[in-house]
């Protein structure tokens, strides 16, 4: 595998497609019954879970995308991403549903347009056409410093 | 591999500096003893062995030169100073900096060290002048009487181990070598035959007969290493270079063929020993018995947190067993369940009892704080420590040494006054700072207090009506003044000073400590000193908690923070207009939890459960929707994103696998108030 080569995990969120890399995600779950709320804390801030033992805050992104009608199905899971060289950083990501994994060279990415802020993301790593469709490339460290804010 | 034994050098070699510190200190108030001096020789000698070994190179150097000093120190050459002491305890911190970072390549580093060879070379040179012109004491080690060679007999004795340790005693014996002439006599008499042999063992012992004109020390020098794997024994023999006669040359034949060591008997009898002059006999016992067991061992830090990260997850397994056993009434269930409670708890204190150090272990820095602080300000301080054997959990440790650090410097900096303005206040000249540790209950309590000017409420209430802090008019009694110290953005003195002022002020001390959920307070009479103390929990990840629901969710309670619980009559709260509930005619103000987590309000008639929560000396009632029990239950960290969510600090896994969040109580008071 040469160094520019990507390999990304695809979600679908409504009628867009969204990526992360794949080697930052720890794990992919069902929604649980019961996330724990925490009180006082942003509407995107579903609360915490418990996976293995461990607690796991969870985000929900259609909400940080600012999506409307939002509903939860049989394919809607969380994403656990483990953004590589920071600690205790592990945060789980609601999305409307799971596609595939996709390998792929940096190079192919092309640039986002963006036409104003779209929610609270206005940056995105680039955006991928495959198959006459449009996979918008998430920034993990950028996801994670909003979430912070 | 060679960074594996690197690293460990820098460890092994971050403990010998820990110690050569210790003796320092101790030399410091006991400029005579020379058990200490040879402590802190061998200390450096094993820095300036490992460093080139393991390619410290410059360390290695570094230490050279300052063992030097030691080494003369040692031979009565050079006496003891402060001025010694002061340039050994800033050696100490350029060989931690050297330990930290290597071989140096920056031009200004090197530089640096540059300068400080130069320092000691030029301490060397000072001393060496004085020596010349008037001669120490014991001329019999001086250089000048060198030139007289004396004869040693030397019995090297090793332990079967020693060759495990990676030490070739040829190597030792080439040393001796070098040191002037010599002969050495091998029995192998006690090597057994091959098929008994064990070749990772050593069976021989060893007779060398030296004759140099170096000290005795120099000799045992050889052996620094070995000493604990070894029965030594160094005699003087004769005055004189005594190997190459023919009489010797008997002694050692008739030695290798008997197979008897040689002793200083046998040299008696040719009487080449002068006339007054006595043997001198050097016995090293070997340290180790047969039987030699190892008392401590060295673990990683990483393996015990890794341990207890285990037990914690058992011990959550096990909440949850036991409520299945509770649920399935199959009496064998619950009777195993019942020995795996107890064995879980067992090991769950061991653990944790693992992971606890003393306080000892930080100590020094704190007492080298204050010694290098108080000469800087000509301030003449006293630093009792008690109590520095108490043990505290390594990451208390870890999060606790900023803040003392900063209290300490505020005491040297702006407590204690310097000695003509004490004398003035009819104080003793000399001010004293005591630093006291000691067991509360379930809490732990340091106490640092200084005998200074104190603190003058007057002054910092001014200082706060200008900062806008507080109204101009504002009657606060004595205790509310000096909390205002804990407000952030407050700071006594105008000018920033090198010691305290860096912008890090007293609230910057009760975040950290609360953040390892301890708590601070201050009491101070001006004139007379100021006492702080800090009160905190024994360990972070277990804690004893009152399970409460509030809404839909579970929170714990930490025990150690709750006073009492009552049951209260609806109509007794609704009734006040101020949140002060009335109970046995004592006013308590409350907090409604339902509305500090923006729950909706609960409205029924039922019996409201009020936990009293003590905090900072503070009583206050908070109202909860249910108390469900007392758990003990191992507190696990939000992660990043959750940081700012103050009030939570943690969060715990119930037995049944649901979550419940930690309050933090003296943080729900604490912001209560500043929202007032």
């Amino acid at each position: 595998m040469e160094a520019h080569d990507i390999t990304l995990l695809s979600f679908q969120i409504q009628e867009d497609t969204f990526a992360v890399d794949a080697l930052q995600v720890d794990h992919i779950l069902e929604v649980p019954t019961l996330i724990t709320e925490v009180p006082n804390t942003p509407g995107f801030m579903k609360g915490v879970i418990n996976l293995h033992g461990n607690i796991i805050p969870v985000v929900d992104m259609r909400i940080i995308l600012d999506k409307e009608n939002i509903t939860n199905g049989a394919d809607t899971s969380i994403i656990v991403l483990n953004p590589s060289e920071q600690q205790d950083a592990r945060l789980g990501v609601l999305v409307d549903m799971v596609k595939e994994v996709i390998e792929t060279k940096r190079e192919y990415l092309k640039e986002t347009v963006l036409e104003g802020k779209k929610g609270m993301i206005d940056a995105f790593e680039g955006t991928l056409v495959l198959n006459d469709e449009f996979i918008h490339v998430i920034d993990i460290k950028y996801l994670t410093e909003v979430v912070v804010k | 591999m060679i960074d594996k034994f690197r690293a460990k050098f820098v460890e092994e070699s971050m403990d010998n500096l820990h110690d050569l510190e210790e003796a320092l200190f101790l030399l410091e108030k006991d400029m005579e003893n020379k058990e200490l001096i040879e402590r802190i020789f061998r200390a450096m000698h094993s820095l300036k062995g490992g460093g080139a070994m393991f390619g410290f190179n410059h360390l290695s150097d570094f230490t050279h030169h300052l063992e030097t000093i030691f080494d003369w120190v040692r031979n009565n050459k050079l006496k003891v100073s402060t001025d010694l002491i002061t340039l050994t305890f800033s050696a100490i911190d350029q060989i931690n900096f050297l330990l930290k970072s290597g071989d140096l390549t920056k031009e200004e580093d090197l530089s640096n060290q540059k300068a400080f060879i130069h320092r000691i070379q030029s301490f060397l040179n000072v001393s060496n002048a004085a020596v010349a012109a008037a001669p120490l004491t014991s001329p019999a080690d001086l250089p000048a009487e060198a030139s007289d060679e004396n004869t040693y007999l030397i019995s090297f004795i090793p332990q079967k181990e020693l060759l495990q340790n990676g030490t070739n005693p040829l190597y030792l014996l080439d040393d001796i070598h070098a040191l002037g002439k010599a002969t050495s006599i091998a029995y192998t008499h006690k090597v057994p035959s091959l098929e008994l042999l064990d070749p990772s063992s050593n069976y021989c012992i060893w007779q060398i007969i030296v004759s140099t004109a170096e000290s005795l020390n120099e000799i045992k020098d050889v052996f620094i290493f070995v000493e604990d794997e070894c029965e030594l024994h160094i005699d003087l023999i004769a005055g004189s270079a005594i190997v190459d006669q023919p009489d010797v040359k008997t002694l050692i034949n008739k030695a290798l063929t008997s197979n008897i060591l040689l002793t200083t008997e046998d040299f008696k009898k040719e009487q080449w020993l002068q006339a007054g002059q006595t043997t001198v006999h050097e016995e090293k016992k070997k340290v180790a018995i047969k039987e030699h067991k190892i008392a401590s061992m060295r673990v990683s830090s990483h393996k015990i947190d890794e341990l207890v990260t285990l037990v914690s997850e058992l011990v959550t397994i096990q909440a949850q067993l036991s409520l299945y056993a509770e649920n399935n009434e199959d009496p064998t269930i619950v009777a195993l369940t019942e020995n795996i409670q107890k064995l879980s708890r067992q090991l769950r204190e061991n653990a944790f009892d693992i992971s606890l150090i003393p306080l000892q272990s930080e100590l020094m820095r704190f007492q080298r704080l204050v010694r290098d602080l108080s000469k800087d300000q000509n301030k003449d301080i006293d630093f009792i420590i008690e109590g520095g054997d108490l043990e505290l959990d390594k990451n208390i440790i870890e999060n606790l040494t900023d803040p003392l650090l900063h209290i300490l410097r505020n005491s040297i900096d702006h407590g204690i006054e310097l000695p003509n303005e004490r004398i003035a206040a009819g104080k003793a000249p000399k001010g004293t700072i005591l630093f006291k540790a000691f067991h509360s209950g379930a809490n732990v309590i340091i106490e640092i207090s200084d005998d200074g000017k104190g603190i003058d409420p007057e002054v910092i209430q001014q200082k706060a009506i200008q900062k806008g802090l507080i109204e101009a008019d504002a009657q606060l009694d004595k205790k509310e003044i000096l909390d205002l110290l804990f407000v952030s953005g407050f700071s006594t003195r105008d000018v920033v000073s090198d010691v305290s002022g860096r912008g890090v002020g007293m609230d910057v001390v009760r975040r950290k400590i609360a953040n390892i959920r301890g708590e601070v307070s201050i009491e101070s009479e001006k004139g007379k000193g100021t006492l702080i103390t800090i009160r905190l929990p024994l360990t972070l990840s277990i804690i004893d908690g009152l399970l409460v629901a509030v809404g839909s969710n579970q929170y714990v309670i930490p025990i150690s923070a709750i006073d009492k619980i009552y049951a209260l009559d609806p109509a007794q709260i609704k009734q006040t207009f101020n949140s002060v509930v009335v109970i046995n005619a004592e006013q308590y103000p409350y907090i409604d939890l339902r509305k500090v987590f923006n729950e909706v309000e609960k409205e029924s008639d039922e019996v409201v459960q009020m936990i009293m929560v003590k905090a900072e000396d503070k009583i206050t009632g908070v109202i909860v929707d249910n108390v469900i029990g007392e758990y003990q239950t191992v507190v696990k960290p939000l992660g990043k994103y959750l940081k700012k969510q103050e009030i939570i600090s943690g969060a715990s896994i119930m037995g049944d696998g649901t979550i419940a969040m930690v309050i933090d109580t003296s943080r729900l008071l604490h912001n209560r108030k500043h929202k007032r």
